[in-house]
């Protein structure tokens, strides 16, 4: 079976030629399959936002290949670049995730009228992933009236509404309270399992971790090691990333 | 070292900086231009030598409505440049900069920046007028002589206004940074707007803003009727019709299309109309404020331009084209280049301070004069015979003012030719020119004027009433009104336009963070060029329609001035759309250059 994402050595550097420089990725690579959930956690600073701005076609890496199905993005011309990301990405961040100026229901439906999809069958689609997401009550709110979890959840549904191949997140609980950060990493689980969902997930937290099936490591620009779930419990998982964690910061 | 800090603030951002020098630059350009206009004296005294009291009092008021404006426009051009700075200002705050510290360091920042905006825009200001007023004299066909642009004066006032505005904002921008809270600063995009509207009351507040603007309109038409009352009236009613129409009208359709999803959702057109709603509502003010002024600068320079009244007055009262009264100078060569249609000549003596007229002249060619009366409250003259005969021995004025002497003879007499042949004294003749078209032989008619008048000065009073010096005259005070109708309504525009596009750049850094999130979910560039094309023109297009709205309609309210006021008033509205669209071009592009590119 083909992975969903194919990573080869790729490496970051900021700075130009002559400047200061500094490389942020050192030759990372992984893949992710299908229907999979990982997260890769890192220290502040270990350049996990790097990573994901180069896997979401938002920056190029210095060298190295990022394919998407098959495909490498790292070779797209700029507005390939962004029907690309329009048609095969959705996104989570941590903050500034939903247009401000834009009821609920318009930022959920703006993917897929960038897309040119008529207006007939945007209406359903939105309806359906606002009931997945249990966001039926607030569509016609703006952003500053919902709470900071159901923006989250809007996020997610925008993210997911036009079906890409893969869901990317940075950091999503970072701005949220723990219940409604634990609430929208359950939704998450959930759509991974029940609807086969392919998420990948940045994180410096281990809670959030601990809800992917597989976790990357990355330290210094470098993925170091990584551990699975594999049968047993969330729970347990937790702990063993615990205990990874500790034995890693030595 | 805060000096220094300040200085690097302005070096750190100079892209944007220059945006802002440059629309300082054009205040204080056109506030200079028009100062100096307004109280250059040579200026004044050789164009409008008649009415000077008249004409300075509306150079006076034009010079207030440019404060004014200038001052509102400050305050937009203000804001643009704290939009810019809050952010590192509440940075050096989070570092643990004092408040006192910043205050100081945006005052002195406001300062400067004003100082050297105004510096340049003076300097400017000297090559600008003296083209400008050169370029508008020469296109016009005007009579502007001994103009001097660069006057003292006019400097000094220009920097005592704008330093005195930059102490102002100075003192505001400080008392503001330092008064909001430092994470307020750090997020200023995150302002909720109440965006909740009763319906009902929408309504009822658009229909009472077209039903003020049809009463506004009405006054304005209705000066007749309401005589001086009708400025106010249409001023009040007016503003707060477009204010209301602004904040409901344009906002419910917005709605409305809102909720047709059909419409709605095409490409990037649900953020378009997203931010147009956000827009309008912080917009309500400045597009107000912008249509009007619109009007204003729209219909000055209309009316400037078509204010030709005096002139064809001066025409209209006066029936002889030109006169001869002395054989002193040779007039040959230019009786030779006029297109003559009639050559009337009087004999006359004068005898002991009384004038005696061959009658045999007069009857070969009936004197004729022109009345003024009002037809319809309009300023009108017709052409009457001048009755020499029904009192003999006592003529009548109009008559005596036929002859050169007429202004010190004690009376006039009419006399058989026989008579007139026996009085002792030497003849003197008059001779009154008609020509086919004044217009066109005016260069001429006004040389035979200055000729005689050089030639025998004793004359110069008589001259006053002749239909050259008359129409001169007229030119003259119209040139004056010409120049300055179009001078305001240029710098109306200008003002105007940059106000709009300092307001519309203040948004830049707020809206740079939704351009992102846009192209993170998959807008190409292209797309939201288009659509950030599209938000600004509007909001370029929609005061500028309503302020043509208000100029066409106000054009009526001088129509008791000017006969023709919707004459060739094509010339302005090209002025103004190539202005205004010059405008809109240069801040969508300021735009694109602070949100999309970076
Ligand atoms: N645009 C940039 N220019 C220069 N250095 C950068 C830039 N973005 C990130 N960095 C540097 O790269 C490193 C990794 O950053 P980042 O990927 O944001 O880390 P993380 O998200 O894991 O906290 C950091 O040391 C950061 O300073
Ligand atoms: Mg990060």
């Amino acid at each position: 079976m083909n992975p969903v994402m194919n990573v080869e050595e790729i490496t970051k550097t900021y700075g130009k030629k002559g400047e200061k420089q500094y490389q942020a990725l050192k030759g990372v690579s992984f893949q992710v399959q299908r229907g999979e959930f990982v997260a890769v956690m890192g220290a502040s600073g270990s350049g996990k936002s790097t990573l994901l701005n180069i896997l979401s076609t938002l920056d190029r890496p210095t060298s190295g290949r990022v394919e998407i199905n098959r495909k490498d993005i790292t070779q797209l011309r700029k507005n390939q670049m962004a029907d690309f990301r329009g048609r095969e990405i959705g996104f989570i961040f941590q903050e500034f995730n939903l247009l401000d100026n834009l009821t609920a229901r318009e930022n959920i439906a703006l993917p897929l009228t960038l897309r040119g999809i008529s207006a007939k069958r945007i209406d359903p689609l939105v309806t359906q992933i606002a009931t997945k997401l249990d966001i039926m009550g607030i569509l016609d709110q703006y952003p500053v009236s919902i709470s900071g979890g159901q923006k989250q959840r809007v996020a997610a549904a925008r993210a997911l509404v036009h079906e890409p191949s893969i869901l990317l997140a940075d950091e999503p609980t970072g701005a949220l309270d723990s219940n409604s950060a634990r609430e929208l990493l359950q939704t998450m689980a959930k759509l991974n399992q029940d609807e086969h969902v392919c998420v990948l997930m940045v994180t410096h937290d281990p809670f959030s971790a601990s809800y992917a099936d597989r976790i990357l490591f990355i330290k210094d620009g470098k993925i170091s090691h990584q551990i699975v779930k594999g049968n047993q419990t969330r729970r347990f998982f937790y702990r063993e990333l615990l205990d990874a964690l500790g034995t890693t910061s030595d | 070292m805060l000096f220094k800090l300040a200085l690097t603030g302005i070096k750190s951002r100079f892209k944007d900086y220059f945006v802002l020098f440059s629309g300082l630059m054009a205040a204080s350009l056109s506030f200079y231009m028009f100062l100096d206009l307004a109280t250059n004296p040579q200026f004044l005294k050789s164009n409008v030598n008649l009415g000077y009291h008249y004409t300075s009092v509306i150079f006076g008021f034009g010079i207030v409505l440019l404060a004014i404006i200038t001052f509102i426009y400050m305050i937009y051009a203000n804001r643009f440049l704290l939009s810019m700075r809050q952010r590192d200002y509440g940075m050096f705050m989070m570092l643990g900069a004092r408040n006192s510290r910043i205050a100081l360091l945006i005052f002195l920042e406001t300062l400067i920046i004003g100082i050297i905006g105004t510096l340049a825009g003076v300097i400017l200001g000297f090559g600008v007028t003296w083209l400008v007023a050169k370029m508008i004299v020469k296109q016009l066909g005007l009579t502007i002589t001994n103009f001097n642009a660069i006057y003292l004066p006019a400097v000094l006032w220009t920097f005592v206004f704008f330093i005195c505005l930059f102490l102002l904002a100075g003192a505001w921008n400080s008392h503001k940074l330092a008064q909001s809270p430092v994470i307020k600063l750090l997020n200023e995009q995150q302002k909720p707007i109440s965006l909740k509207k009763h319906p009902v009351l929408t309504a009822i507040e658009a229909i009472l803003g077209l039903v003020l603007l049809a009463i506004g309109y009405w006054a304005m038409a209705a000066f007749q009727k309401l005589m001086l009352w009708s400025i106010p009236i249409a001023l009040v009613t007016i503003v707060v019709g477009s204010f209301f129409l602004f904040d409901s009208l344009l906002i419910s359709v917005i709605d409305w299309l809102r909720h047709r999803h059909q419409i709605l959702y095409h490409r990037l057109r649900p953020f378009t109309l997203g931010q147009l709603k956000f827009r309008l509502r912080d917009y309500t003010r400045i597009l107000t404020c912008v249509s009007i002024l619109f009007a204003l600068a729209l219909g000055a320079i209309t009316v400037g331009i078509n204010f030709n009244t005096l002139k064809e007055q001066a025409k209209a009262s006066t029936y002889y084209d030109g006169v001869i009264t002395t054989s002193k100078v040779d007039l040959h060569k230019e009786l030779s280049k006029l297109h003559l249609k009639k050559k009337i000549d009087y004999q006359y003596k004068v005898v002991s301070h009384q004038l005696y007229v061959n009658e045999q002249t007069l009857a070969a060619n009936p004197p004729k004069t022109q009345i003024f009366y009002l037809k319809n409250g309009v300023q009108s003259y017709r052409t009457a015979k001048i009755n020499y005969e029904s009192k003999k021995g006592q003529s009548s004025e109009e008559f005596k003012f036929l002859f050169p002497e007429g202004l010190v003879v004690t009376s006039s007499h009419v006399v058989p030719a026989a008579q007139f042949e026996r009085l002792k004294a030497p003849i003197k003749n008059v001779t009154y020119l008609q020509v086919h078209d004044f217009d066109q032989d005016y260069p001429v008619l006004k040389k035979i004027m200055l000729k005689q008048q050089r030639a025998d000065p004793s004359q110069t009073d008589f001259y006053t009433f002749t239909k050259p010096v008359v129409y001169q005259l007229g030119l003259n005070i119209e040139s004056g009104f010409t120049f300055m109708g179009i001078f305001l309504g240029l710098a109306f525009m200008m003002m105007l336009a940059s106000m709009l596009m300092f307001k519309v750049l203040s948004g830049a850094p707020s809206d740079k963070i939704r351009y992102q999130m846009l192209s993170k979910i998959g807008a190409r560039r292209s797309l939201l060029r288009r659509s950030m094309y599209q938000e600004i023109g509007l909001l370029f297009l929609l005061p500028g329609l309503l302020g043509v709205v208000h100029v066409l309609f106000g054009l009526q309210f001088f129509k008791s001035l000017i006969p023709q006021p919707y004459h060739e008033i094509w010339i302005p509205f090209l002025i103004f759309i190539l202005l205004y669209g010059g405008y809109y071009l240069i801040t969508i592009k300021l735009y694109d250059h602070l949100v999309i590119k970076s």
